[in-house]
């Protein structure tokens, strides 16, 4: 429920969902449904008014901003639409950081060898503005699983790609998904992507419909 | 997050360009600082060092009697530097026909502690220095008292029972100007022949001082161990001279709020670049955070940062402000004559104060906001992010301000008095400029395409714009009140001191002399003829208590002991009309027309305020052992820089004519016409003239030095100024190139967008200099009447100069600033925010 000019707008209701380890769920609707609302309130970006958010085992609601940071930084990794790459890190920089943020030692290793991975083992030392859209996107996924996240949220992540560099990202998401046994939610436009998750969640209006 | 990570960060950070100007701008304001507050420290350490040798020291204890030895031991343990003086008005024989009443001064070794004698050759002839004294048995006389005795070198003179040889001319010593009222022209010995003139009897007028030197602690301590009062008084240059005091005074406020000006001025500059810091951080700390980056973590982060781009910039800022401070003295070295003294540790100090206080006043309250940068900004760019706190922001930023400014200044009036104007004139600044957007909007409609493009740039982002105004107006306003008080100032000192301002004094003028001699002056000079009558006599009792239980009750003499001795011996005189340059400011001047039953007096105001005198007091006087009730009807303000006759003790007429009076008056005679000295004094052997052109040039050249000081301060804040514009438009830059981008992906050329750009700026600046004049016109008006007593005018020219100025200077800056916005390719500009 947020605060309007035109008194309390009411953008997700009703929500009663289940995501089981290891599952990949998309989350699916038309713009302005609620859906990245929905991924947000998820993954403890941001708080519902009302009701209780659960993940692997913490009670969201009930934690302060600092904790709920440290459980992002333990559980949660990220693929955003808009890459979200800190544009003043290297490639490498970018995917030690998580590493970094847990005071890990071996944060470059586990970089390079994820960077290799993605098929990014050359461009390392590139910032970001200096790579297409694609390799962006690949970079934001070896820092999502750089954490070794349990879940990993994606919001639209081939959202600002061409459709093959698109269904390249795909594969890799899966692969990765697969290799590292994470359980995966993704919000999306794109049915091909939709249609590789076990279920499909329709939001309609901030209602799950089906 | 550990330090090691933050510093990390901090170093992408600053590898990226990131931090570039946020470090710059603490750069500029512990250099300015630290230039500004070298320069002044040095300057004002100079100034103190030439107003010292009006004293021919740095202290002095004077007294009547002998100064005792365990005075001179005492000063001597605490490593200071001693001479001692004495001296004393005796009549000079030379053979039989001649003789000469002259005022001795008996120096011993050491004199002058400050300064330099000055000799001569010939009488009146071209003076230079010396570090020699007059040997024992040798005297140097004054270049008038060889007419007046008519002897020449190698002659003998007899003071009082001692015969000396005269070896020299003396031209001046530096404590000359100590007491103009000493009378008779100087002769100079030295100190072991004095017990020979057997001149030292009771009832002698004796005057002792021991001069003193060293540094200001020494003084100090000096001055608080010894048992002072009531036989001796201490003196510094401050209480020495009044006029002198005052300008320095002056100076040093000026100077100071010079230096205010110059920490406000980086003070804008470090909260815009922070501010523009952090709203480029609100995607980096979202995305921070959802990797799990806490917010005390993404705090400490922030303030390491902040840390270290402090440590780097106060580091780095000392050095390029003694950089700069050194390039100053240095260009200026023919304009700076005398060798500046080594600087103390206080600029260093305030330069690192500065830096840490900008850093966390005007830097942290943005910073510090970042750790409330919601996560969800990943997912919804459009998600609105909370300004930082107002309060916040703008309560540290004040709270920062004030406690520089009073640290700086060391005056919490002259501080509260900047903040109230300035903050008065910020909210007027602020309608101003959002009439002046409103106007030029309207005027747009007609315009063509790069002045439309312009004017809907200045409407679109107004209240970025209101603010850029704001800080614009503000720093054009600052240089404004700089040069216009410059000017007040200077005009005001240089008509305290009048190119023809009398140079002469004549004195002991015998009532039957005063018709002759006024004729005589007349013909060769421009004296106005006025001479004063003066009778001595001094105040015996108050209300019918007397002087000495007055004073008691007071409860104590004044500080420095002697100054204010109710009973001492006093110059008096009468007279029906005010004299020019005087003004009365408590009861009223006698009219001339209505006699009084009792006789009135005028009192010189600080001269009664110090001994607890009023209006309606009625004071007894001894004036030739005859009894003066006087009942005080005015109070007078003195001009004492028009070198003028002036009086502490006006009697109304009617009352002195009967006692034996001598009289005085004041000339001023050219250069070129000293040898009618001669003549005066040939035909009237008896009086006394005193040359006060010594001293006239003494404070002249004080004049010059304050002026300089002045001078090289206001050129460092004008470029203080132009750095904050700089930032300030490096702080709308992102928009400003996004914005462009756009223009020419749309096809608009390179030359609409420069020439857009440039109205743009113009348009800004234009606005910004209305502003500017107006809050100056203001601010000066304020400043002069209440800080500095000065008189309040308008400055036509000025609206015309500053709307030009403003407009030419941020056109300047501008277009530099923004040279790479016109030229960068646009997909670069779009890729890349």
């Amino acid at each position: 429920m947020v605060p309007t000019a035109e008194g309390q707008l009411t953008i997700l209701e009703g929500i009663d969902l289940e995501i089981n380890a290891g599952e990949s769920v998309a989350v699916v609707g038309a713009s302005g449904s609620g859906k990245t609302t929905l991924l947000g309130i998820l993954a403890g970006l941001d708080l519902p008014t009302r009701g209780t958010v659960t993940l692997v085992g913490r009670e969201l609601t009930s934690l302060d901003e600092e904790e709920r940071a440290r459980v992002r930084g333990e559980q949660v990794g990220f693929v955003f639409q808009t890459f979200q790459l800190l544009g003043s890190l290297t490639a490498l920089e970018n995917v030690m950081l998580p590493a970094e943020l847990h005071g890990e030692p071996d944060a470059r290793e586990q970089a390079e060898t994820l960077l290799e991975k993605v098929g990014l083992g050359a461009r390392m030392g590139h910032y970001p503005r200096q790579l297409s859209g694609g390799e962006q996107q690949r970079v934001a996924i070896a820092r999502a699983f750089a954490s070794r996240p349990n879940v990993l949220f994606a919001d639209e992540p081939t959202g600002n790609l061409d459709t093959v560099t698109g269904a390249h990202i795909i594969d890799l998401l899966f692969e990765l998904n697969a290799e590292y046994a994470t359980t995966l939610v993704l919000v999306t436009h794109d049915e091909r992507l939709a249609a590789r998750c076990q279920r499909v969640v329709v939001i309609d209006a901030g209602r799950i419909g089906g | 997050m550990r330090a090691g990570l933050a510093l990390r960060l901090a170093w992408r950070d600053w590898r990226s360009g990131e931090l570039g100007l946020l470090l710059a701008a603490l750069l500029v304001a512990v250099g300015s600082v630290t230039a500004v507050s070298l320069l002044v420290d040095r300057l004002q350490q100079a100034l103190l060092d030439e107003s010292a040798e009006f004293l021919a020291a740095d202290r002095y204890i004077g007294s009547t009697r002998a100064i005792p030895d365990a005075f001179r031991e005492q000063a001597l343990a605490l490593g200071l530097e001693v001479a001692d003086t004495m001296s004393f008005p005796s009549m000079v024989f030379a053979g039989d026909q001649h003789n000469q009443l002259v005022s001795v001064k008996a120096v011993g070794p050491g004199y002058p502690l400050r300064g330099t004698l000055i000799v001569a050759e010939r009488p009146f002839g071209p003076g230079r220095p010396t570090e020699e004294l007059p040997a024992p048995g040798e005297v140097w006389l004054d270049s008038r008292l060889f007419p007046a005795l008519n002897v020449g070198l190698g002659d003998t003179v007899e003071v009082g029972l001692a015969k000396l040889e005269v070896s020299r001319v003396l031209v001046s010593e530096p404590d000359r100007g100590g007491s103009m009222w000493d009378l008779g022209p100087r002769l100079l010995m030295n100190l072991a022949d004095v017990p020979a003139t057997e001149v030292v009897q009771p009832g002698s007028r004796l005057s002792y001082r021991l001069l003193l030197k060293g540094d200001d602690d020494a003084l100090e301590a000096l001055r608080a161990s010894l048992p002072l009062e009531p036989n001796y008084f201490w003196r510094s240059i401050r209480d020495s001279s009044q006029s002198i005091g005052a300008a320095l005074e002056r100076a040093e406020s000026f100077l100071l709020l010079g230096g205010l000006l110059a920490v406000l001025l980086a003070g804008v500059a470090v909260a815009l670049s922070a501010h523009r810091y952090a709203r480029r951080h609100y995607d980096h700390v979202a995305i921070l955070k959802t990797l799990g980056a806490t917010p005390r973590q993404i705090l400490t982060a922030f303030l390491v940062l902040l840390v270290a781009v402090g440590a780097v910039a106060v580091l780095l800022g000392q050095v390029v402000g003694t950089l700069l401070h050194l390039g100053i003295v240095a260009a200026l070295g023919s304009v700076v004559p005398v060798e500046l003294p080594w600087p103390t540790a206080r600029p260093f100090l305030l330069g690192a104060a500065t830096g840490l206080i900008c850093a966390l006043a005007f830097a942290l309250p943005p910073l510090l906001h970042l750790q409330r940068i919601s996560p969800m900004r990943v997912i919804r760019r459009d998600l609105g992010t909370p300004p930082p706190s107002q309060i916040v922001s703008y309560g540290a930023a004040a709270a920062g301000s004030l406690a520089l400014l009073i640290w700086y200044s060391g005056s919490l009036w002259l501080t509260l008095w900047t903040l109230a104007t300035s903050t008065a004139v910020l909210v007027g600044f602020a309608v101003l400029a959002l009439l002046l957007l409103r106007g030029g909007r309207a005027l747009g409609m007609q315009a063509g395409s790069g002045w439309r493009l312009a004017l809907a740039a200045l409407q679109r982002r107004r209240n970025e714009n209101v603010a850029q105004i704001l800080i614009f107006g503000l720093a054009i306003m600052l240089l404004l009140i700089l040069v216009l008080l410059r000017t007040a100032l200077l005009d005001e000192w240089q008509s305290q001191v009048p190119e023809d301002a009398p140079n002469y004094f004549v004195m002991n003028v015998t009532p039957d002399q005063v018709e002759p001699l006024s004729a005589l002056l007349g013909e060769v000079t421009d004296s106005r003829g006025t001479l004063y009558p003066m009778v001595r006599g001094r105040i015996i009792a108050i209300n019918g208590t007397d002087a000495a239980t007055w004073e008691e009750r007071r409860g104590r003499l004044d500080e420095d002991g002697g100054g204010s001795r109710l009973s001492g011996e006093r110059n008096l005189t009468w007279m029906s009309e005010l004299p020019p340059d005087n003004r009365i400011v408590a009861g009223r001047w006698w009219d001339a027309a209505v006699g009084s039953e009792r006789a009135l007096v005028s009192l010189e105001e600080e001269y009664a305020e110090e001994r607890g005198l009023d209006v309606g007091d009625v004071l007894t006087f001894d004036v030739a052992g005859r009894i003066v009730d006087a009942e005080v009807a005015s109070l007078r303000r003195l001009n004492w820089e028009s070198m003028r006759p002036n009086f502490f003790i006006i009697f109304s007429p009617g009352t002195l004519e009967d006692f034996p009076a001598t009289y005085t008056t004041s000339f001023h005679l050219p250069n070129e016409q000293k040898p009618f000295l001669n003549r005066l004094l040939s035909t009237f052997p008896t009086v006394t003239v005193i040359e006060i052109e010594a001293i006239l040039r003494q404070v002249q050249s004080i004049i010059a030095r304050v002026t300089q000081a002045v001078e090289l301060v206001l050129a460092l804040v004008i470029a203080a100024g132009c750095l904050v514009l700089i930032a300030s438009i490096q702080a709308s830059r992102d928009a400003r190139m996004h914005e462009h981008a756009l223009v020419r992906t749309l096809g608009g050329s390179r030359r609409l967008i420069a020439g857009s750009l440039a109205a743009e700026f113009a348009l800004l600046g234009l606005f910004a200099g209305v502003v500017a004049v107006v809050g100056a016109e203001v601010t000066v008006a304020v400043l002069q009447r209440e800080v500095f007593e000065l008189g309040v005018a308008v400055h036509p020219w000025l609206w015309l100069i500053g709307p030009l100025l403003g407009a030419v200077l941020i056109l300047t800056v501008g277009l530099l600033g923004t040279r790479r916005l016109v030229s960068t390719p646009p997909m670069l500009v779009l890729r890349g925010l």
